[in-house]
């Protein structure tokens, strides 16, 4: 562990605490409250090795910086995943009118928000391995 | 026109690695990678740094083929 990186490490550890204590509070188990705080101090402490971030211990609590390349793809996939969501949303608005089902609405939501979510994931992967 | 470059050349005649060029300009690992092979193409203001941090000019290290 990088001793420089302290600030960033102390903070991520108290946020994921807090996130868990969050889950915990909105009446998820202890288990499922522990696991979700330790999967995400997992993934703070991993970013810095990722190579997804430019490490700059400087800045403290913010160290891990995208650099260009980075932003690059992340303004892309970001792009590629709002045009997904607004295509699903205007064939499930065409589709809802068409059976007249209003109250499957929040589920049809759900599921493009989830997809958008998917296709944001799948073009960063994808743009990495090509950029 | 595309543009070229001969980073990879630059930094290992400065004994340096990937990593170590990318800590001195502040882009990761990746991205140097991504450089050398040009599938990136850097703005001006990281190109002009590369060069800088290999204390040579930036016409030798990029150009328009």
């Amino acid at each position: 562990m990088r001793r420089d990186l302290l600030p960033y490490i102390l903070s991520r550890i108290v946020l994921s605490l807090a996130f868990g204590g969050l889950f915990y509070l909105s009446g998820s188990s202890v288990w499922t409250a522990m696991l979700i705080t330790g999967v995400l101090i997992t993934l703070f402490l991993w970013a810095p090795n990722s190579g997804r971030y430019s490490v700059h211990p400087e800045y403290g609590i913010t160290a891990l910086r995208r650099d260009e390349r980075t932003q690059v793809i992340n303004d892309q996939a970001a792009r590629n995943a709002f045009v997904a969501v607004m295509l699903l949303s205007g064939a499930a608005l065409i589709y809802l009118r068409a059976t007249g089902n209003p109250s499957d609405v929040i589920v049809y939501l759900k599921t493009i928000l989830l997809a958008g979510v998917g296709v944001y994931y799948i073009s960063d992967f994808a743009l990495r391995k090509t950029q | 026109m595309k543009l070229t470059n001969k980073l990879k050349e630059a930094r290992v005649a400065k004994n340096m690695t990937q990593a170590d060029l990318g800590d001195k300009v502040g882009v990761t690992r990746q991205t140097i990678i991504a450089i050398e092979k040009e599938k990136f193409v850097p703005s001006a203001k990281l190109a002009l740094e590369l060069a800088r941090a290999l204390e040579t000019n930036f016409d030798q290290v990029f150009w328009l083929e």
